[in-house]
């Protein structure tokens, strides 16, 4: 067997060479049997020619020769091809409407596969990533579903939870980075020293960080990223053990990260200790996590999530025992919860990406209706062809292969086109904000992709090549000839099955473009909420004050203060606030605050609340409305008295039949004596935070900015003209004060709100796109099957005009065919759609699954583009003339 | 011409094998030694050989390596393998038994019944 196949192997290796071997062969034995001819005195042409007969034909015994080399498989492929290639260059619009049709299906799936692909499918880039994960505390019946972990449960947990193999924390952050006058705001993580052992992927020049390094005294060391080191000091060898200054502090370098290092979507730049003092891990810091520190964790081999979960549950109880706060956090619902790493990073995107791949895999099912629909219809043009071949003796496996040859030839150049489309399609995708998505920064389109892709087209190919296959083998021969000869119509069977294709076709299309609707108006609904503000012709930049050059509040104060009174000095620049967190800013942390007077009813928990520290005329320049009282104003950062300013939800939730003003809150979850105690001054309306579309009445406290002790601000500055133009002049101002400071994350507080729609724009944006190509190929598929309808009947429709048959009636009853066909699909549709609607509610904003409007609107643009698609061919049947149509048999 | 046979289906191979055992030939060189060791009895349909020759090849039964014919021209020349001798053998022997047990058939006559 093996040399067998090596000697065929060798044949199909040199095929020019056994193919002049054998004539040159064959055309020795002829020549010499006429020499032997010749010899025995037959005249040398009359030899000849007697050789020749007695050879047989030529061709034949060489195709003979190449079967018995096992060569025939090959040739056969290869004449079926030739026939295939032959067959589509006859009807050059089917071949070009099915290969456009087949490039942008194969595409869109291609593209919206590359997202799945390494969003949700390719591993995390680490050794067995399956067994990281992430724990997180929740406290849901306080209003937060989600709150990181604290160094607190780190250290606890450290070494004391079997199922781990290695635990770490880590922190995202900003830092200024760079000599005075040329600094860069860089983002990093503060990592645990275990952080890259957890990960099993550590720095490839240097070390990881030490127990050691976790102390402020003692945190002066830094790893680089690949990149980062490349950037910044030019791939330098000898970078270990150089000075890299971070906040204005000087620290060494002690190793560099390997090229492959993405921690999820973390676009650190570098990487430093998570230092910290005694008294930051105390009990009582232990809910202190506030979604800025983060826990990862390596199950050990063998070892389960849920080991893993009650394992932290049973440490959790045992600490409760002796904690003051643990009553609280009970009704509170605390818990910590064990996740997959990966899966938990993705999660919020999922669904939108398995909506949207469902999509385009009904665009692909609806070109793949549409091209067996085509190839029936091209199948019962050849139908007396075909018959007439088979009554020659051609076999049903001849019939078969050469079908299955034809569809996958045609699926596979639609497949090679769709590559190009799908690289494209990827392009669009990073347009609309899919490398912004977690892990979408590794979207690329590769050669992986690019095989999945082209093996997706084979498998089409045979599965377009199924109904055709079964279309040409049901009749007897003997019928096909009949059939046609006689003009009579097609087989009910396949007019039905044409029929039905049509009518799923539109019942598909339907969904896609319900679905659509959905989407879009659920994002028209989203961006008709109200922020709570103005969003126009508002600037917003992001300033860290490094400590070291701002120990605390008041020099932080005293900066402010001087930025806000250039600002409001410069030209087109009319007010300007701080904030310490925008709206809409990606970070909706909640913090806690204490009401003075209010017990808990039972079952009650302490609620978390939006906290913003805010100076300058912060209010005004946004715009917010006022309900009672007053607004916080720069002043009141100096003032002796200790104020403070409430949400509607807010005075709502503590106060609901009284007023707000007068009344004492304290920061933090405890009561504290009454000179911490920050009286109520105003109530403003609600601002969105966590985005347009929350509708959580979190409630919201607004501080003196005096108050704030983090080192990050927000600057908002109301301008005359398009807020975009005034970004060089903010950063201009802040370096006047402050040269090392750079301003970051300049945007308009409308482009905030825009970006914070992305998730609900670009579906909706691609749905569209979806159901308008599904549209238009429904369109080309009515098109073909009614027109086919037409061409086959017009015998029939001769005769019936000749018979005294108006067109207008011709033309009705084509007309209603397509009512007819147009009425199922839509039927169906709406079922499909009902489904469909019901499986993306948890996607939409303020719309019903079902909503009657889109409904009845995506059946009318169904009946105009499907109505449209008939009026050709109805139009051409009413204008047959009875004359040709009979002289044609 | 004397009288011919029809060669029977399956003994072509078993014919080729013995022709190209006794000397490396060239594929009119095989036609013409059956031809001739047959007693002019054998006559092979020329066209057929040849496919019989790709197959045997393909099986490895015989070898073929080009070399110069007895006029001086290129022609490809076949000789027994290995595995070619030890099949004609076999083939050999099988038909022996069988036509000896034919014969006897054929001679039986109704006292032996």
């Amino acid at each position: 067997m093996l040399k067998r196949l090596r000697s065929l192997f060798r044949v199909l290796a040199s095929r020019r060479d056994f193919e002049a071997g054998m004539t040159e062969e064959l055309r020795f034995h002829i020549e010499q049997y006429a020499g032997d001819l010749v010899r025995s005195g037959v005249p040398r042409e009359e030899a000849a020619r007697r050789a020749r007969i007695a050879f047989g034909s030529l061709e034949s015994v060489k195709g003979d020769c190449r079967e018995a080399r096992g060569l025939h498989p090959f040739d056969e492929l290869l004449r079926e091809l030739t026939y295939a290639v032959r067959l589509l260059r006859k009807t050059p619009g089917f071949t070009v409407t099915a290969l456009l049709t087949l490039a942008v299906c194969l595409g869109a799936n291609l593209s919206i596969f590359a997202v799945i692909d390494s969003v949700l499918l390719r591993p995390l880039p680490f050794p067995e990533p399956e067994r990281l994960v992430t724990v997180f505390n929740t406290y849901p019946k306080a209003g937060v579903d989600r709150d990181g972990s604290s160094l607190t449960n780190y250290y606890e947990r450290r070494g004391r939870i079997p199922a781990f193999a290695a635990i770490s924390i880590y922190r995202y952050g900003t830092a200024i980075i760079g000599e005075a006058g040329s600094t860069e705001r860089e983002l990093i993580s503060r990592v645990s020293p275990d952080f890259f052992s957890t990960l099993g992927l550590g720095p490839v020049m240097g070390r990881a960080f030490t127990e050691q390094e976790t102390t402020y005294q003692t945190d002066s060391v830094a790893i680089l990223t690949d990149a980062y080191w490349r950037q910044r000091y030019q791939a330098d060898p000898r970078v270990l053990g150089r000075q890299v200054r971070v906040d204005g502090l000087p620290k060494t370098v002690i190793g560099v990260l390997p090229p492959g290092f993405h921690f999820l979507s973390s676009q650190a730049r570098l990487y430093l200790p998570l230092a910290s003092r005694a008294e930051d891990h105390t009990p009582l810091q232990r809910h202190s996590g506030g979604n800025v520190t983060q826990m990862i964790a390596r199950l050990k081999p063998g070892a389960t999530l849920a080991q893993a979960q009650s394992q932290i549950d049973i440490q959790n109880a045992a600490l409760e025992l002796d904690d003051p706060q643990a009553k609280m956090m009970a009704d509170a619902g605390f818990r910590s919860i064990v996740v997959q790493l990966h899966a938990d990073h993705v999660a919020a995107i999922r669904p939108t990406l398995l909506l949207l791949q469902a999509g385009v895999l009904t665009l692909l099912l609806i070109g793949g209706v549409n091209l067996v629909n085509l190839l029936l219809i091209r199948a019962s043009s050849r139908v007396k062809e075909l018959a007439v071949r088979q009554a020659l003796g051609a076999s049903r496996r001849h019939v078969v292969s050469e079908i299955v040859v034809e569809t996958t030839l045609l699926t596979l150049i639609g497949g090679l086109l769709g590559l190009a489309v799908g690289a494209a399609g990827i392009h669009l995708l990073g347009v609309l904000g899919a490398d912004r998505l977690p892990l979408g920064g590794r979207i690329a389109f590769d050669a992986r992709l690019a095989l999945v892709a082209l093996m997706a087209a084979v498998v089409m190919g045979i599965v377009l090549a199924v109904p055709i296959a079964w279309f040409n083998l049901r009749r007897h021969p003997g019928n096909g000839l009949r059939s046609e000869s006689r003009g009579g119509t097609s087989g009910h069977a396949v007019q039905i099955l044409r029929h039905s294709f049509i009518v799923s076709q539109i019942a598909l299309a339907f969904m896609l473009l319900a679905g659509a609707g959905l989407l879009g108006l659920s994002l028209k609904r989203a961006m008709a909420v109200s922020p709570g503000f103005q969003p126009d012709h508002i600037l917003t930049g992001q300033i860290l004050l490094p400590s070291k050059h701002y120990p605390n509040g008041a020099d932080r104060l005293a900066f402010v203060e001087k930025l806000m009174d250039r600002i409001d000095r410069a030209p087109g620049l009319l007010s300007s606030g701080v904030v310490s967190n925008v709206p809409l800013s990606g970070n909706s942390g909640k913090s806690s605050a204490t009401v003075k007077g209010h017990i808990l009813r039972p079952g009650e928990s302490p609620r978390g609340h939006y906290s913003y520290w805010v100076g300058g005329d912060y209010f005004g320049v946004l715009d917010v409305s006022l309900r009672a009282g007053r607004f916080l104003t720069g002043g009141d950062s100096r003032r002796a008295q200790r104020v403070c300013v409430v949400d509607e939800d807010f005075a709502r939730y503590y106060w609901p039949d009284s007023s707000a003003l007068g009344r004492h809150i304290f920061e933090g979850s405890d009561q504290r004596d009454d000179a911490e105690a920050f009286t109520v001054v105003g109530v403003v309306g609600r601002v969105k935070q966590a985005g347009l579309t929350d509708d959580t009445a979190q409630g919201a406290i607004y501080y003196p900015y005096i108050f704030r002790d983090a080192s990050d601000i927000f600057v908002v500055a109301r301008t005359s003209l398009s807020p975009e133009t005034f970004g060089l002049t903010l950063q201009k101002l802040v370096r006047q004060i402050d040269p090392d400071l750079p301003v970051n994350d300049l945007r308009s507080m409308e482009t905030r709100i825009a970006d914070s729609l992305v998730t609900r724009r670009s579906p909706a944006l691609l749905a569209g796109l979806f159901s308008g190509i599904a549209l238009l190929l429904t369109a080309i598929g009515t098109y073909g099957v009614l027109s086919y309808a037409v061409a086959q009947r017009r015998r029939e429709i001769g005769v019936r005009m000749a018979l005294g048959a108006r067109p207008e009636q011709i033309r009705g009853q084509f007309f209603s065919l397509a009512v007819r066909l147009l009425a199922g699909g839509t039927t169906l549709g709406v079922i499909g759609a009902s489904l469909a609607g019901r499986a993306m509610q948890a996607l939409l904003f303020h719309v019903p699954s079902l909503d009657f409007a889109i409904l009845a609107g995506a059946a009318g643009v169904m009946g105009v583009v499907s109505l449209a698609a008939c009026l050709l061919p109805s139009h051409r049947a009413a204008r047959i003339s009875p004359m040709e149509a009979l002289a044609e048999e | 011409m004397g009288k011919t046979a029809d060669v029977l289906p399956g003994t072509l191979d078993m014919l080729i094998l013995k022709a190209v055992s006794l000397k490396p030939l060239h594929g009119y060189g095989v036609l013409q030694r059956i031809h001739q060791i047959s007693g002019d009895a054998i006559e092979i349909p020329q066209g057929s050989l040849y496919p019989a020759l790709y197959r045997l090849e393909h099986q490895d039964l015989i070898a073929a390596e080009w070399g110069q014919s007895e006029n001086n021209r290129r022609a490809k020349y076949y000789t027994l393998t290995a595995a070619g001798r030890r099949r004609l053998r076999e083939e050999a022997a099988g038909w022996n038994r069988l036509a000896s047990a034919i014969a006897a058939a054929l001679n039986a006559t109704s006292e032996e019944v």
